[in-house]
């Protein structure tokens, strides 16, 4: 993947737009969904609308953040792009009889801490933090996922909504690459320190402690989908192969980072790592949603109805 | 739209060289002076002239009425965000302004008012729509030709057709598609009932926050789409006491006090607005303290906060904007635009929010570079060329190749912080000098040099690199490369002082 040019990109990214309404939610196929699938798929759907909203979030702190207006427009678009990635995923949710009502199916737990996270702190992040762990949520869970969705779900309009989904992503990537490869550019060293100075920061520590137990949630989901937990891991290796591709994305140190957290991820042989983590998993579960404050504004303008 | 019938004449007049030669032009016998446009700047221009017994005048009007902006921006809840004693003529004080910031009826009333007073009526030839204002080298004379066909001559020429005076609707993909109704915030439908009505605002500048407040008010859904945030402030407006009218009638002293006191207020804005200085952090932190104050939801608040320096953009003043905003029945959406559609608005994150009519409240064509219609100088040269790589004056006024033509709101003459007629009060002065100048040394042509106004401009531009204007965001004050031909990088009391002068040695002086 050769390094793109970001503002063609703007222009392919405004010239290729769709909306909900072109796809026909009724059209059908919805019975192709067994009954066996059905409760296990309800669940994996609303954690996969909930990432796609969380990465939408995640790009408006970018979008506030860009060096340059044209990834500032970029990263505005892709913030939308990915709520109505949500928005899709939700009226498919609608077309499976999986929502009750009009209600927003609940986020897990560890979710629901992200969401803590970015919208109390996400807006502080320095752009390079995000730039990184973006393309790598984008890689590992939602590229990941919905492809074991395309594996095992034969509804052709499920297949229809995520062969659009999947072209926005992959100018997600594609951007998020580059991004990542420009901030690998210059002064080593001083970003060294400074990334050093942000590890400090209590602010990211807390990032980390609800993302790290989401990457083991969504494992544990994908299994009990019956998904071989080895596709997801593949996907995570595709971070590490694309985005060391070059020495300017190697001289990320932030991808180096992320880069070895998604190696402790996918060996499960590592103790040290999943003991503790997996232990956060099951003791975040036992979290009493009361505890938590009210959900954002921002949660709640997700919706599964084409027009407004 | 007015833009859409000049585009049209000047299509007619490219194919119409031999349709001229059949039906000659209606000839009048050559004025003093030809002003173009009967807004603000020409009523000033015409009276200052008078008052210095230049009576000679000609005003071309395209309308039916006087007034110019305020005359066509009749959209609820118009009016200026200056205060009205210094948004007003110095010359012509009103002690009866009913509110500190008066509507836009109100100011129309008080240009129309100035007609009377100053008796202008016989000077302005009404439905008179410029296509065409021509130099003679020979004879000294700008001949104006109108889209009735006649043509209209005089010694000088003044341009006062104003630089926010053709609405546009915006470029959007499929905007012809839609089949509800469209209403551009300049041109206002006052026969559309929007009560009961699915209603979107497109726009979330100076004319957007004055008409959402009062359209929440009728419209049963109201849903606004923002692009960018701007910095919204305070505005201290209240009725004026009777006993402020009776002292302004009384004692017209205190009128002119309250004025440059105002004045003064606004030229202290200037360091916040114009550089980026410690005024510039206060004014920031006025404007999210405000912000705070009237929205709540944290969200809400992240939309509504720009990501760039104050005063980069034009600052807007209201109290009931944000207010409106969170009203049941009002949505704002800060998605991108994907297109317009049959039934309303497509947003990028895969929604189409459907109207019974859109509000276009998206500004005007400011022109950078053109002319609102041909403008040939000394030996035909064109106006727009000489200007294609961004207009450029001298002090704002004259340009050079075009002897005897005076520019109100030329290039860098706009003001951020303070009150436009301040300004426009200056050009005005300025004009009479130079007429003044043409017929007491009875010459031929009043031609600025060419040095003179590249010394000029080449200062301006040194100083609008240090300003707030170019630090990076987007505005109309730009043309697409980012070269500011708008703003006048200082106070107005500096703008006022370059233009005490007419300095006859940047001038070539012909005689005939």
């Amino acid at each position: 993947m050769a390094k793109i040019d970001l503002d063609k990109m703007l222009e392919k990214v405004k010239n290729t737009q769709w909306a909900l309404s072109d796809i026909d939610w009724d059209a059908p196929g919805a019975d192709l969904i067994t009954e066996e699938q059905w409760p296990k798929l309800k669940e994996f759907m609303a954690d996969l609308m909930w990432i796609e909203h969380v990465g939408a979030r995640a790009f408006a702190a970018m979008a506030n953040k860009a060096p340059t207006d044209t990834l500032r427009q970029l990263y505005s678009y892709f913030h939308a792009e990915e709520q109505r990635h949500a928005n899709a995923e939700m009226a498919l949710m609608k077309r499976w009889g999986m929502l009750d009502g009009d209600e927003l199916p609940e986020p897990n737990i560890n979710l629901r801490l992200v969401i803590e996270w970015l919208d109390r702190y996400s807006d502080e992040m320095p752009v390079y933090v995000l730039g990184t762990v973006v393309p790598m949520l984008e890689i590992a869970l939602d590229g990941a996922l919905c492809k074991f969705l395309l594996d095992t779900v034969e509804d052709p309009v499920c297949h229809a909504a995520f062969e659009k989904i999947n072209d926005d992503e992959s100018r997600h990537l594609g951007v998020g690459f580059t991004v990542m490869e420009m901030q690998g550019h210059g002064a080593t060293y001083i970003k060294m320190v400074q990334m050093a100075a942000r590890l400090m920061d209590p602010r990211l520590i807390l990032g980390i402690a609800s993302y790290f137990p989401l990457l083991n949630k969504m494992r544990d989901n994908v299994v009990a989908m019956g998904l071989s937990e080895e596709k997801l891991y593949e996907c995570m290796r595709k971070f590490e192969k694309i985005g060391g591709r070059t020495e300017d994305g190697r001289r990320n140190p932030w991808f180096q980072i992320i880069k070895l957290h998604s190696r402790w991820v996918v060996d499960r042989d590592n103790r040290l790592y999943h003991k503790p983590v997996d232990a956060i998993v099951k003791a975040t579960s036992y979290i009493p949603r009361k505890a938590l404050p009210a959900v954002p504004s921002w949660v709640k303008e997700l919706t599964y109805k084409p027009t407004a | 739209m007015t833009n859409a019938t000049t585009n049209r004449n000047s299509g007619k007049r490219a194919n119409g060289a031999k349709a001229k030669s059949l039906a000659a032009p209606k000839r009048s016998r050559p004025s003093t002076v030809l002003i173009v446009g009967a807004g603000f700047a020409g009523l000033g221009a015409a009276i200052r002239l008078q008052q210095a017994g230049i009576k000679d005048i000609v005003m071309l009007e395209r309308a039916s009425e006087v007034g110019g902006t305020w005359r066509d921006n009749t959209y609820p809840g118009a009016a200026c965000d200056i205060p009205s004693n210094l948004y007003s003529y110095s010359f012509d004080p009103n002690p009866d302004w009913s509110r500190s910031f008066s509507g836009s009826a109100e100011i129309l009333d008080y240009i129309k008012a100035m007609v009377e007073r100053f008796d202008l009526g016989n000077y302005i030839r009404f439905n008179q729509n410029v296509t065409d204002l021509a130099y003679d080298d020979d004879q000294g004379l700008w001949h104006a030709t109108t889209e009735a066909g006649e043509v209209f001559s005089a010694r000088a020429a003044v341009m006062a057709q104003g630089p926010l005076s053709n609405a546009s609707f915006p470029a959007i993909t499929g905007i012809d598609e839609f089949q509800g109704h469209k209403i551009h915030s300049a041109a206002w439908d006052h026969d559309y009932d929007f009560r009961g009505k699915k209603v979107g605002v497109i726009g979330t500048g100076a004319s957007a926050i004055q008409i959402i407040p009062e359209l929440v008010r009728d419209a049963d859904k109201l849903t606004v789409f923002q692009r960018t945030p701007a910095w919204v402030m305070p505005r201290p407006d209240f009725q004026t006491p009777n006993w402020q009218k009776t002292l302004f009638r009384k004692l017209p002293a205190s009128q002119s006090a309250l004025r440059k006191g105002l004045y003064l207020a606004h030229e202290s804005m200037a360091l916040a607005v114009i550089w980026n200085s410690p005024m510039t952090a206060i004014a920031e932190r006025l404007g999210r303290w405000h912000l705070k104050r009237q929205v709540k939801d944290k969200w809400l608040r992240r939309q509504l906060t720009p990501n760039y320096r104050i005063g980069c953009k034009r600052i807007l003043v209201s109290n009931d904007y944000y207010p409106a905003l969170q009203q049941p029945n009002c949505k704002l959406i800060t998605w991108p635009i994907a297109r317009l559609s049959e039934n309303g608005i497509r947003t990028v994150e895969g929604i189409e929010h459907q109207f019974d009519c859109i509000v276009f409240a998206t500004g005007f064509e400011v022109s950078h570079s053109g002319t609102p219609f041909p403008v040939r100088g000394s030996g035909g040269r064109l106006l727009a060329e000489d200007w294609q790589r961004g207009a450029q004056a001298y002090k704002s006024i004259n340009v050079a190749g075009y002897p005897n033509l005076f520019l109100t709101f030329g290039p860098n003459s706009g003001p951020g912080h303070n009150s436009a007629l301040v300004y426009m009060e200056s050009q005005i002065d300025y004009i009479v000098k130079g007429v003044r100048t043409i017929l007491d040394k009875n010459l031929k042509a009043l031609a600025v040099r060419d040095r003179a106004q590249q010394v000029y401009n080449a200062d301006i531009q040194r100083r609008l690199a240090k300003t707030n204007w170019n630090s990076g965001c987007k505005s109309w004050y730009l043309t697409e490369d980012g070269f500011n031909a708008t703003m006048f990088p200082g106070f107005a009391t500096q703008y006022a002082s370059q233009m005490e002068e007419l300095d006859l040695k940047d001038y070539a002086l012909i005689t005939a």
